[in-house]
């Protein structure tokens, strides 16, 4: 499925959840990043089970960089 | 030098601002303590190899193009803005100390003051209650009794050793207790973890001010701080040439607590991460009490020598003390590693035997004192401690003058009180400063 994260289009596979994506992505130090999905800041402990569908739009930002 | 452009340049310095939480650096948490004060958090700067982490004297950093700033600002991507929020080489002693106190993250701040009461206007508002040991330094004790009663939030002043009077002051309100581990100038040693033990019964967080004893008597985090604060202008530099704060999360408290209320946003999306975010992303950021890049470097290169500085401090103080205590001009010497003190036991079992560089003496009265000081030849008329001199104030008639008789006393203050901060001369040349000095009495 495609997703669009940060502004790219990135294709990954169908019904994977936050976390996963984090890991597809190769995030790295994953606990310093906030997701936002569809516009709406999602909560930490929802990001196990937040499955992730077809034309999601994701933001995942860094909190402690200089651009805070 | 090969520039760096784009995402590769964001990589960079994320991994600058990420090199104290590294599982690499992590791992060196291993290492004796002497050893992390000189290499910990800080590895020798890949493009020039530098063995200091150099200073970054730049109030901002550019961007090669709009989108490029825009991500850093969205958080997108990692990197540098502006010093006030953040800056290479106040990462680099950031990192340091995370690892000296076994936290999680820290922040810098112009001040140990700053330090404070970013801490506390972080976490409480108007309406919110702190509760605070009442033989703490001067300067705090004002920003709690007169500051920030300004802004609504108000301490409840206790009995600083006694674990049931801090039980007793919480209310549903509390957002936070606060303790410093040698009271100053009173030199009382309240035992943190039984402190913890009641804070964590209440679901309350616990910050432990450790200044006077540092990282090399002992890690309050490891007996349950969930925050520990530093001025760093004291031992952590050494040489007394600028003025540091730090505040080091332990990463122990859990942010999604009730009492925690205030960063709850920051809580939803930065979890454990979130007292950091709060500070970095809004108060901070807002009150602007930021360390210069100069006086981080200051404080990195000082704190490499603590080791062998705080052997010395402790070696010297006691010999004073137990010179001083068997000495019929002075009424009174007060050191936590006397057996005399009534905190001891508590001092001995927390600091594993070392007592810091603190000392009072009483000489009877205010002109006597005040002779005694006069007739010092080497040691220093001045309001610090912490600095390799040795130091040497009357407490009553300044850091603590704004006081009021029974705030004084509280504080352990009476008029004819001298507080001493042993350096790490030769200790036969203090000895002899002090002894001509007493003669003069």
């Amino acid at each position: 499925m495609k997703l669009t994260v940060n502004g790219e289009s990135v294709d990954v596979g169908d019904g994977i959840n936050v976390t996963e994506l984090l890991k597809v992505q190769e995030v790295k130090m994953p606990d310093m990043v906030s997701v936002e999905l569809n516009g709406e800041i999602l909560d930490r402990d929802k990001f196990d089970n937040t499955t992730l569908n077809d034309g999601d739009t994701l933001e995942l930002l860094y909190f402690m960089g200089g651009g805070a | 030098m090969p520039a760096l452009e784009g995402k590769e340049r964001h990589s960079a310095i994320r991994d600058l601002i990420i090199a104290g939480l590294s599982e690499e650096i992590m791992s060196d948490k291993e290492l004796h303590i002497e050893t992390q004060f000189i290499h910990g958090g800080y590895e020798p700067e890949k493009t020039t190899g530098a063995t200091q982490a150099p200073i970054f004297a730049s109030t901002a950093f550019a961007y090669e193009s709009a989108e490029s700033i825009e991500n850093v600002f969205a958080g997108r991507e990692f990197g540098y803005v502006y010093s006030r929020l953040s800056n290479p080489t106040l990462t680099a002693f950031e990192a340091r100390m995370t690892q000296l106190e076994n936290g999680l993250a820290s922040l810098v701040c112009a001040s140990g003051m700053a330090a404070i009461s970013t801490t506390v206007m972080t976490l409480a508002g108007a309406g919110d209650e702190i509760i605070s040991g009442a033989s703490i330094f001067g300067g705090t004790y004002s920003l709690f009794d007169r500051t920030l009663p300004r802004y609504g939030i108000t301490t409840k002043f206790v009995e600083a050793t006694d674990p049931e009077a801090y039980r007793q002051a919480i209310t549903d309100k509390t957002r936070l207790i606060f303790v410093e581990t040698i009271g100053n100038p009173r030199l009382d040693v309240p035992a943190i973890a039984d402190i913890a033990k009641v804070a964590r019964e209440h679901g309350v967080l616990l910050v432990v001010d450790n200044t006077t004893s540092t990282p090399y008597l002992f890690r309050p985090a490891t007996l349950g701080a969930d925050i520990v604060v530093h001025s760093t202008s004291k031992f952590i530099n050494g040489s007394a040439n600028a003025i540091g704060g730090i505040i080091v999360d332990a990463g122990s408290y859990d942010w999604s607590h009730a009492r925690a209320e205030r960063i709850h946003d920051y809580q939803k999306r930065a979890g454990k991460f979130a007292f950091m975010a709060a500070m970095r992303s809004q108060i901070h950021r807002d009150l602007g009490a930021c360390l210069s890049p100069f006086n981080a470097f200051l404080m990195t290169t000082g704190v490499e020598t603590l080791g062998v500085r705080m052997q010395q401090h402790c070696e010297n103080a006691q010999a004073m003390a137990e010179w001083l205590s068997a000495d019929s001009r002075v009424e009174e010497t007060r050191y936590i590693g006397l057996e005399s003190h009534p905190d001891y036991g508590v001092a001995t079992r927390q600091f594993g035997g070392r007592y810091g560089a603190l000392l009072t003496l009483r000489l009877g009265t205010r002109e006597r004192s005040f002779t005694f000081l006069n007739g010092l030849k080497r040691a220093q008329i001045l309001a610090n401690l912490g600095d390799v001199k040795t130091l040497v104030i009357h407490p009553a008639s300044t850091i603590c003058r704004e006081a009021t008789k029974e705030q004084q006393i509280q504080m352990g203050v009476t008029p004819d009180l001298v507080r001493v901060s042993v350096g790490i001369e030769h200790i036969d040349d203090i000895k002899a400063d002090f002894d001509d000095s007493l003669n003069k009495m």
